[in-house]
């Protein structure tokens, strides 16, 4: 015991140093998610290969869960491709035909990813991927899990790693929509449960009812990209609007496989719409 | 206590010229001189360590709060409390006592004095804005605002230097 006092006297003033530094560093990270989210994409360089191991390990447990789903997965893609050659007389591509699909001008990329890290239990919570710019991949491009379901959209990237803003941040906000008749909502997570998220602003005509689907709408995602089914709903105060509890479609705690899409026209539309926002405060 | 009067008084005048003049000058988005490191470089070389932390926390606190740094200004302070006997070694070859009654700084050669502001001032400067930007996807924007930004401040921290060296060795 004497012994471990002498040598606390003796580091006292590293320890000291450390701790004021590391109150000083954490404060600065944690306050704004542009740092939060800046240091978490540094530090998965290296964090990202040891947690890659771990989820290896994980991923080799879950294949047949996951070889079930992209069977049903595949089953769906071949009834779609199947009525897309009934519908324009095709039986079956053959090289040239295939040659002519010019797949630069593709609406919607997608770049299949695995989840490296998460948290979902802090009020701002972030998720790693194990794909970076080195493949393309740039902010600003949505997340979904490979059956459409949304789980955020890339914010920063380092070469091999990339970071999400998942729905389960308080700092998240997408536009939504009844999926059956196209109303309008805007949805956020309140940072309570992990399985519950708000949509607010749905209009009093909107009809809704407990299991309807909200589907995402935004610039960054495809049409039919599910947030969430509706729990319950009420009023507003007012009455001027409908406020409903989703359940999230997905569970992001057990997420796994994601797609990343990428708008191939979203610097266009941002673009465009700098370029109106100058126009009107001319 | 009395003999630390002076230095309260050049903490003050920095932090006010800081935070109202030097942080209010936009000369150039890669130009921003940092006048406070002062405050912690010219404390007595002989103040032992653990106090020039101290100093160091409450000045760095004082900027975060009155310019919303959010924890940066101290962190980028701190490691500069923590080097600064070592890296007036570095630079002077002089060796600090802290039984010596005699203050140092003073006793130096102007040209070591500021050869020891400038490299503090380069080494502060450069965590500084690494911190803030978190990237070194702008590495020649970022090492153009570090470089240019420590020779401006160093600049300025000549006649402050000078002045303030000047007046300690008068009493």
């Amino acid at each position: 015991m004497q012994r471990l006092i002498e040598f606390i006297k003796r580091i006292y003033l590293v320890l000291l140093f450390l701790l004021m530094e590391g109150v000083a560093l954490w404060y600065y990270a944690t306050a704004t998610p542009y740092n939060e989210a800046k240091i978490l994409s540094r530090t998965t360089a290296v964090g990202g290969f040891f947690s890659g191991m771990v989820t290896d390990v994980g991923h080799f447990f879950s294949l047949p869960d996951e070889n079930r789903m992209l069977t049903e997965r595949i089953a769906v893609l071949e009834q779609t491709l199947q009525r897309e050659r009934e519908l324009h007389g095709i039986d079956v591509l053959d090289s040239a035909q295939v040659a002519a699909l010019n797949m630069d001008n593709i609406h919607y990329r997608y770049y299949p990813s695995r989840v490296t890290s998460m948290t979902t239990n802090r009020q701002r919570n972030f998720v790693v991927l194990d794909k970076g710019a080195e493949d393309d991949i740039k902010p600003n491009m949505g997340v979904i899990t490979p059956d459409r379901k949304l789980v955020g959209y890339i914010i920063s990237c380092s070469r091999h790693y990339s970071v999400v803003l998942p729905i389960l941040n308080t700092e998240f906000n997408i536009g939504g929509r009844l999926a059956d008749n196209r109303s309008a909502c805007s949805v956020h997570w309140l940072g309570d449960s992990p399985h519950y998220v708000e949509a607010f602003d749905l209009s009093t005509y909107a009809n809704p009812a407990v299991g309807m689907a909200v589907e995402a709408s935004s610039e960054r995602l495809p049409d039919g990209v599910i947030i969430g089914h509706i729990e319950s709903f009420e009023h507003n105060a007012a009455k001027t609007a409908y406020s409903a509890r989703l359940k999230l479609a997905t569970d992001l705690s057990s997420l796994d496989n994601v797609l990343i899409v990428e708008n191939t026209h979203y610097g266009e539309i941002e673009e465009l719409l700098k370029t109106t926002e100058k126009q009107r405060q001319k | 206590m009395y003999k630390y009067l002076s230095y309260v008084w050049l903490a003050l005048l920095l932090f006010v010229a800081q935070v109202f003049l030097l942080d209010n000058i936009s000369i150039a988005m890669w130009l921003r001189p940092m006048l406070f490191p002062l405050i912690v470089l010219l404390l007595p070389m002989e103040l032992r360590t653990v106090w020039v932390l101290f100093v160091a926390l409450g000045v760095g606190l004082a900027m975060d709060l009155a310019v919303g740094g959010s924890g940066l200004y101290t962190a980028s302070l701190l490691p500069l409390a923590m080097i600064r006997s070592t890296l007036l070694y570095a630079t002077t070859g002089r060796y600090v006592e802290h039984s010596d009654q005699t203050a140092l700084l003073p006793r130096l050669a102007m040209r070591q004095l500021m050869l020891y502001v400038a490299v503090a001032m380069l080494l502060h400067h450069a965590l500084f804005f690494f911190l803030e930007t978190l990237s070194l996807a702008s590495l020649s924007t970022l090492l153009l605002r570090i470089f240019a930004s420590a020779l401006l401040s160093t600049l300025i921290a000549l006649p402050v230097t000078r002045l303030f060296i000047a007046k300690i060795a008068v009493k």
